[in-house]
Formats: C-alpha cells, structure tokens, sequence
C-alpha cells in the first residue's frame, strides 16, 4: 500500500443491496475532496451472482466521469496512481445480500441478552431475533427458530464470570439441538461466538464444539456492572470477512482487491460518526433511512448505541410505518385533507413499486409525513435501547426518596444533542433542503441548540472505512463534501399554552445586523444565514422554557449557518399539535410558509 | 356605747322584719311551667324523647324536676298504680331535657314540676313516644361524600372492565423487581424475599404476601432461587401456599420446592440474627423486604447492601422509610406497598378501586385546603360570612 503520505487519489465502494455507489477522494491543493461519483446496479443475486461485476461498472463510470482511467484492460483496479491513471487505495463496504445477519442469545433479556444485541448491532449486523430464558418462549419454539432464520453468525453471552449456575449451558445446549445451518455457503460449519461466563467455557465447547465454528472471546458481562464489547465486536468482524464475506458470490474477489478489511455498511457510519463526534467532542444522533430498515446512531460522551428498526422504512416497510404509527399519526403531519381510502392505496403502491419516487406535492407531502412517523418511531426504539446497564446495584441518599427512578431513563439527552446528521434517500434527496430540516425537527424534536446537517450522496460508509486507514482524508471529506449542513435549531423545552410569549432573543447577524424578536409559544422563525458564517444570539427564554440551562435562565451562543440558516422553533417540547383538523391544518400552513417548506402553491386549500 | 347598742338593734330589727312576716306567713304554689311538649329526637335509633317546656314566670322557682311514668315493668308487683320517676332536675332557664334511654315504641307520661325552696307546682301530663328513624340527615354530607367516591369507585371499576386505561403512577420498585431477578439469575445467586416480622393479622404482611406471589412468578419464570425466611408460622404456611401457586402460574410447578419458606424464630432480634447470617453466608444477589418492620430494618438492609444485593424494600411504618430509602436501591413507601397488588394484576376491580379512594382523597384535601384558606381570611379580614363558611365545614360538613 502507498505510505499515507503520498495517497493523492482514493476509491471507495458500497456494494448495497441495490446499487453499487463509487467516490472518488483527491488531493485537491493541500486537502482531501470528493471529486466524483458513479454507481451501477448490485450483482450478487442470480444471474451474476458476482459482486465485483456490480463494483467494475460503477467504477466504471465513476472513470468516465472523472476522465480518469481506474481499470486496466484486464478489469483490474489500477494502483498506484501513474499521472492520470489509478489511484492510491482502494477500500470498500458492503451490506449486499441483506448485510451481516446475526442472531444473539443471553440469559436475561435485559441484561446479558442486551449486551449481546448492542455488541452485534455496533458491529454493523441486522439482528434477526434474540433468545433468552425469560423470553416466553418453550425450548422447542427457540430450536424451531434458530432452524428458520439461518443466520450468518450466533452469539452467545450469558452469566458473570465465576456465577454458579448452568443457565448459559441451557441456552447453548438449545442453540446444539438446533444444530443451526449457515444462511450462505452449504459446506461450512455456521460462526459462533461465546462470550458468556468464564468458567463454562468446556462446557460449551463439548456442548457446540463439533457442530458449529466456535469462537470464544472474553465475557460481555465479567460483572453486572460492567460490558466489554470490544473482544465480540472484533471478533464478529473477523468472521464476517473470514466465513460469511467468504461464502457471497464474488467476496472473495473483492477481499482481494481491498486495500483495507471490507466493513458492513452500517458499521462503517458508526466509526465515522464516532470518530467525528469524539474529535469534536460533541454529542452526535445520525440516522439512515432506508427502504425496508432505519438505522440510528448516537454518540454521547463515551457511549456509543446503535439500532435497526427491522421494520421501519420508506418502501418495503411503509405498510409497517402506517401499521405502527396509526393512521392518525401520520395524518397529523399533513396540511389538507386527504381520504383515508387514497393514502392507503398510496402506500400499498409504494410497498409494491419500491423505487417510485413522488410525482406530485400531495405525493411529496404524504411521503414525507409517512416519514416523520417512521423516523420517530425508530427513534423511540433507539431511545429505549440506549439506557444504562440494568441489574445494576443503585446508591441513594435520604434526598432521592421521591425522586427514584426505574433506571430506563435514555442515555440520548436531546438537550445535550449537538449535531444531528440525516441519511438515506427521503432525507438526503428531499426537494428542498428546508423539507429536511423540518422532517428531523419534527420527528426528532430537538431540544436546546442542535445543528443539522445532511449526508449528500450518502457518503458516510465509505468514510468510515477510510477513517480506519487514512483519518485526515476521511474527516477532511466528511466535512466539507459529506456533510450539508443545513443549520442550526434552537427550540426551547417546556410547554405554555399557545399565545404565550416563549422566547426572546437578540441575533447578531454577520455585518453588524441586529435582529430582536420575541416568539410567541405555538411559532417558528427563520433567519437566513449562509453556509460557512456564524451569527451571535442571546437567548432569554420564558419562565416555563429551558434552553439547557435551567427554566428561564438566559443564554448567549454562537450558531452556524447553513443551506436553511437558523430556525427558532417555539412549539414546545414536548410537541402536541391541536386535536381540531381545522386548528392543525392551519398551525402546519403558518409554519410551512414561515420555513418555505413547500411552496404555497404546492399546498391544496 | 349602751345608747349605740341600743339603735343597732333596732335598725337590725326594722330591716328583718318583712322576712320575719314573710316566714310566718303560710307558702304559696309557684306557677307551674307552660306549654309541655314531649316529642321525639329525630335522626336517632329510637331511644331519646325530648321533653320541652317554656319558663315559669315566677321568679322564685329554683328548679325544674322532669319526671316521667314508670314502663309496666318497673311497677312494683301487686301496687295498681306506679309512681312517678324522676329523670333529673335543671336550673331556672332551662326549657328542655332529653330522656336518653327510652324503649323504641313505648308511649310514656310526662309531667315537669317546678320547685321553690317551700312548695312546687307540677305542669300539666304530656305523652311521648320514641322512634326509630331510617337516616341520620345530620350526616347527610357524609352520605353525600361517601356517595361520590362509590360513584367513582364504579365508575372507574367500570371504565376499567370496559378496556379504558387508567393511570397509574409508575412505582419504581416495582419496575425494578424484574431488574433484581434477572440480576441474581445471572449471578447464579438466590433472591431473599422477608415478608417483616408481623403475623397474618397485620396488613402490611398480607400486602407482602402479594407481592410474594409476583416476584415469585417472576423467579420461577427467570428459573432462578428463592429464599423467604419468616418469623411467624402462620405466614410461613400462607407464604408457601402464595409461591407454591405462582410457580404453577409460571408453568414451573416442577421447580417449587416446600422449603423455600421457611420459619426461623418468633423473636424480633433471633430473626434479624438468622437473616443476617444467611445472607452473609449465601451473598445473595437481590433482597427484598416488604412488610411491618421495626428495629431490624437497617441490620437487615445494611447487611444486604454491604453484601452488594439490589434491595427493594415496601413498608408502612413512618419511622422506618429514612433507613430503607438510605440503605436500598428502591423503596415502596406507605400506601404503595398496598397499591402494589392492583398496579401489578392490572385487575379492573382493583385498579378501579385505587382510582376511586384517590378521588376521595382529593375531596378531603381540597376541602382542607379550602379550610385552612377561608379560616385563615377570616381571621384575618373578620369577615362573617367566611366565618360561617368555616363553620359549615367544621360543624356540618365533616362532623
């Protein structure tokens, strides 16, 4: 590989069930660009069945778009870069063939199970399903399970290290009588990783030993009090490419040509979103929303989460959206009225027709409350899965007597958010940038000061590959190419009735401007402010509000603009719009227009 | 000195000599007290008769003797005719007296005779008779009251059946029960579960009691130990009929083993000794205290923390809550311990019961505090009609 110092030219792949997406970095001047972009159709599935045809074409045209020939006549990556040929490094991620997917398995649900869960999802896997003891299910019904999802990789964890009991043995012995079969690949003995109690370790490997690829690794619970996922983490990593990234049609090949280990795709946006928000030291949500899953990242202060909401998306899931959402739900979020009968044809035709993108406002209008709902949903599931440890011994004082909680209080404060990253098709390729901005807000509901930003081309995978190999490129890239930012969102939290004044504040816009304004409870505002420029604010919220600091307290910070600028939203948090349709309907116009949402000509009286 | 002894008594003998007259004189009858009635108490049970009278206008009586006809049964065998009885005598002024311990439906006589300090005079004979009355209308603010919590108790039983939710308040103890299982079934280390030191006929046991069936459903789902030392032997035996059917709930009949409850001693400190060295031989993983508990709550909750144990504790006593809250990771506090059951099943009847009381408790505090404002304002402003208003609520109102 080319020393790091002399990379000038970068080629990154996402071989993505669909659509294979090429970038090209250069060494523009002193800095590290995204110059180009190509992709082509994904060809694991029959009739190719070879990943690296789907990778040359995109390639391909990501050569003829740049003039700048990658491929040599053999079809062969040309490396190192000679004059306008080649480039320096390749790298690649994939989620081809439904990406990694695991099953886990624990003793408790909550607890051993969860750590499981949470060390496989950051490792980038699609969790197919969870086994533990108190989950309701007789034996019978989890061997059962186990033989009908055929997972890529199991991973078992279970009881503190020394604990003296057989209960991870039961689990194992259940996963042994499953006597599971890989997904891929019919020759080979299915991955399984045990990273449960110490001291069971032989009996585990009597019990699985022979049947499957056992791996074992140090336990994610050593104590109740502590998880220690990295030993896991790696070592599912180390499987994926050594067994299931061996078994797709065509990996092997690609393995070859990588300059660096193929990653999952989502695993890929967890590193770079971590790497970007600990280099900055803020506290970071980032969320993909895609056809049939939603992924959502956070990272606040050391704690690190990811979720896939399985059924929760813009295509194949819309169904699910509306199923769990409800009707009502996501019929809030549109300012006319529509009949019930004709937004649910829209969704069965969307479920149906997948890559069909809207063709009127009322289209765009319906999609995108449709995705408010899912975003929100899948949100609340992150929210719910980001908690501290459970079973662990809590320490009071006389003063906590009223104030116990059950534990299940969110480590994702949306006071103490700081930057909220938006991915996937409805957000990335929304018409307008300010339809963006209000899809977070909405389903997001951001609380205090929070910049919002997009993923242009839905570049953050190949970034956090390279991110493992070349940091600079990578957080050079992410910020000026990757990363839209669309500006900065002030909301205070609290709730006052509407008519009431909520916030006053002063801004000081870039040339000596001075803007003063107070908003009423029930109103939102929004003050142009370029890309690249900061403005001053100080902030004086009512007495019910509280921008982070306390109820009342005042506040002054410097915000950045971007492609929507500053939006001041007084809604409230928590947000409730008005049961009244007429009321409703009336608050989404005023806010529509005062954003320029959609415009009004867009929006049926 | 003999001239001055003699105008002394004559003067003496001039001042005394209407008295003197008078004393010789033969006495006279004083008017006898007007307007006799007897009449029934009202809002009673049927054993009072008030006998009203208006005052004699002679200034001379001293008393009233009220007396009343004698029942068939007090009348001596063989005499034809009782005489009569005296209930009692009242001062000048007075115009009424109540004969409190008349028989329901007997018709009695009644005469009152004023008395002077020579002679009396008897009014003229009334009759009375005493009944029984269906309602108290006194405590018609009662009926009212009572009458509005039993409507929201059905009410609320009612929305309930009918599918409505009803909020509950979440209580975190409960919440974390499932937290301190699975904690000791990944440990491998029993759950220790002391239902106090009070016998069956203490609330605070029976409320334990239920508790001890979920978290042992909940222990026979994880399939981890449980370990329930008591101190009485009665609740021994109800404790381990309660585990016994929640493992059988739990579909886990097979893992109920008798001695799971077990009785140590009756004696408050033996008890606390015994715990103590259980649970610093077994280190147990989770304890859970709920019951009547008194001296032994800390040497119990402070073993189980040094030992590292989650701890939930539920207990009524006052003077208990500081110690447990110290010394626990969650603490059910008074009326939750007896909330628990209906938080926990879910059961309309019981959560519609719980809402219904909270009702009730928010009449008496409004009115309390609408008590102490008017009492306050009116002592303040001296206003009347806020004084009446104050009076209403103590006197008529919750009296």
């Amino acid at each position: 590989m080319t020393p790091l110092d002399d990379i000038r030219v970068i080629l990154a792949t996402d071989c993505g069930s669909t659509t294979t997406k090429a970038i090209l970095i250069q060494k523009v001047g002193d800095e590290y660009r995204q110059t180009h972009r190509g992709e082509a159709p994904t060809t694991v599935e029959a009739p190719f069945e070879d990943v690296t045809l789907g990778v040359l074409n995109a390639v391909t045209e990501l050569g003829e778009l740049s003039g700048r020939k990658l491929l040599d006549a053999e079809g062969r990556i040309i490396r190192p870069t000679r004059g306008e040929e080649g480039c320096d490094l390749y790298i690649s991620t994939s989620s081809a063939g439904g990406g990694l997917q695991m099953m886990v398995a624990g003793v408790v649900r909550s607890m051993t199970a969860e750590s499981a869960e949470r060390a496989a999802l950051g490792a980038g896997s699609i969790v197919m399903d969870v086994i533990a003891l108190n989950d309701r299910r007789l034996p019978h019904q989890r061997i059962e399970r186990i033989r009908q999802l055929r997972p890529d990789m199991i991973l078992i964890a279970g009881e503190v290290d020394g604990a003296r009991t057989d209960k991870v043995i039961k689990i194992t012995e259940t996963i042994g009588a499953a006597d599971p079969k890989p997904r891929l690949g019919a020759g080979y003995r299915l991955p399984v990783i045990y990273a449960g109690n110490r001291s069971r370790r032989d009996e585990v490997t009597r019990v699985l030993g022979e049947k499957t690829s056992l791996s074992i690794v140090d336990n994610l619970r050593p104590t109740l009090e502590e998880e220690v996922l990295l030993p896991a983490r790696e070592r599912i990593h180390d499987l994926f490419l050594e067994h299931v990234m061996q078994q797709a049609p065509g990996y092997a090949k690609l393995m070859e040509w990588v300059d660096a280990d193929i990653q999952p795709t989502p695993a890929a946006v967890g590193a770079i979103l971590k790497r970007v928000a600990t280099e900055a030291g803020i506290n970071a949500v980032g969320v993909d929303i895609g056809g049939a899953t939603t992924d959502v990242f956070s990272v606040f202060g050391e704690d690190f989460n990811r979720t896939v909401s399985a059924n929760l998306g813009m295509s194949y899931s819309i169904s699910n959206v509306l199923a769990e959402a409800g009707l009502a739900n996501v019929m809030r979020w549109i300012p006319f009225t529509m009949e019930e009968r004709d937004l649910r044809n829209r969704i069965k035709n969307k479920m149906i027709r997948p890559t069909t993108i809207p063709q009127t406002a009322e289209e765009l209008v319906f999609e995108q409350a449709v995705a408010r709902e899912a975003l929100r949903l899948a949100f609340l599931q992150h929210r719910s899965f980001a908690t501290r440890l459970k079973g662990v011994q809590q320490q009071r004082t006389i003063a906590d007597s009223f104030e116990q909680d059950a534990g299940i209080e969110s480590l994702v404060k949306m006071v103490d958010l700081d930057l909220l990253v938006a991915s996937g098709g409805v957000l990335s390729h929304a018409p307008r940038a300010e339809q963006t901005a209000m899809m977070l807000i909405d389903s997001f509901l951001p609380e205090g000061i929070t910049r919002l930003a997009k993923d242009s081309i839905f570049m953050m995978p190949h970034l956090g590959v390279l991110s493992q190999v070349h940091a600079r490129a990578a957080t050079e890239v992410f910020e000026k190419d990757c990363l839209v930012v669309l500006g900065t969102c002030i909301a205070p939290r609290g709730t006052a009735r509407p008519g009431r004044p909520a916030l006053a504040y002063r801004l000081e816009l870039p040339g000596g401007e001075e803007r003063r304004e107070t908003l009423q409870v029930g109103e939102m505002r929004r003050h142009p402010l370029e890309t690249g420029t900061e403005a001053r604010v100080h902030l004086d919220p009512a007495r019910d509000f509280d921008l982070g600091s306390g109820k009342g307290v005042p506040l002054e910070v410097t915000v950045q603009g971007g492609t929507v600028g500053l939006i001041v939203d007084c809604r409230g948090r928590p947000l409730s719009l008005s049961s009244d349709p007429a009321e409703r309907t009336g608050a989404l116009k005023t806010w529509i227009e005062e954003i320029g949402v959609y415009s009004p000509e867009a929006i049926p009286h | 000195m003999k001239l001055l002894c003699a105008l002394a008594l004559w003067v003496a003998t001039l001042a005394l000599a209407p008295l003197l007259e008078a004393q010789d004189a033969p006495s006279k009858a004083p008017s006898p007290p007007t307007g006799v009635q007897a009449s029934d108490v009202p809002n009673d049970s049927g054993h009072a008769i008030e006998i009203r009278w208006k005052d004699s206008p002679d200034p001379s009586v001293l008393s009233y003797e009220v007396f009343r006809s004698p029942v068939p049964e007090e009348t001596a065998p063989g005499t034809e005719e009782a005489s009569w009885l005296s209930l009692g005598s009242v001062g000048p002024g007075e115009e009424s007296w109540t004969f409190s311990s008349a028989e329901r439906g007997v018709r009695y006589s009644f005469k009152v005779v004023a008395t002077t300090a020579d002679s009396s005079a008897s009014s003229e004979i009334v009759t009375g008779e005493s009944r029984a009355q269906w309602f108290d209308r006194d405590k018609l603010w009662i009926l009212i009251i009572g009458g509005t919590i039993c409507f929201f108790v059905v009410l609320f039983i009612q929305l309930a059946s009918r599918g409505r939710k009803l909020f509950v308040r979440k209580i975190a103890g409960l919440e974390a029960v499932d937290e301190a299982v699975g904690r000791a079934t990944e440990m491998g280390r029993p759950v220790v579960f002391v239902p106090g030191i009070m016998d069956m006929d203490n609330v605070q046991t029976l409320a334990g009691l239920t508790l001890l069936g979920y978290v042992s459903r909940t222990i026979a789902e994880y399939d981890a130990k449980l370990d329930v030392p008591v101190s009485r032997s009665l609740v021994m035996t109800t404790g381990r009929e309660v585990v016994r059917q929640a493992y059988l709930e739990a579909g886990r009949p097979e893992s109920y083993n008798e001695d799971m409850v077990h009785y140590l001693t009756d004696e408050q400190f033996g008890y606390v000794a015994g715990v103590n060295g259980m649970l610093l031989r077994d280190e147990p993983a989770t304890c859970l205290y709920m019951g009547a508990f008194f001296a032994e709550s800390l040497l119990l909750a402070e073993t189980g923390n040094r030992i590292g144990a989650i701890q939930i504790a539920g207990t009524a006593m006052p003077s208990q809550l500081p110690f447990f809250v110290a010394a626990c990771d969650y603490t059910l506090m008074g009326e939750e311990l007896f909330a628990a059951s209906a938080y926990l099943s879910g059961d309309p009847k019981q959560l519609g019961s719980l809402k219904g009381q909270d009702v009730g408790k928010l009449i008496v505090m409004g009115a309390i505090l609408l008590g102490s404002l008017t009492a306050t304002l009116a002592l303040w402003t001296g206003s009347g009609s806020l004084q009446s208003v104050v009076d209403f609520l103590k006197l008529e109102m919750f009296v």
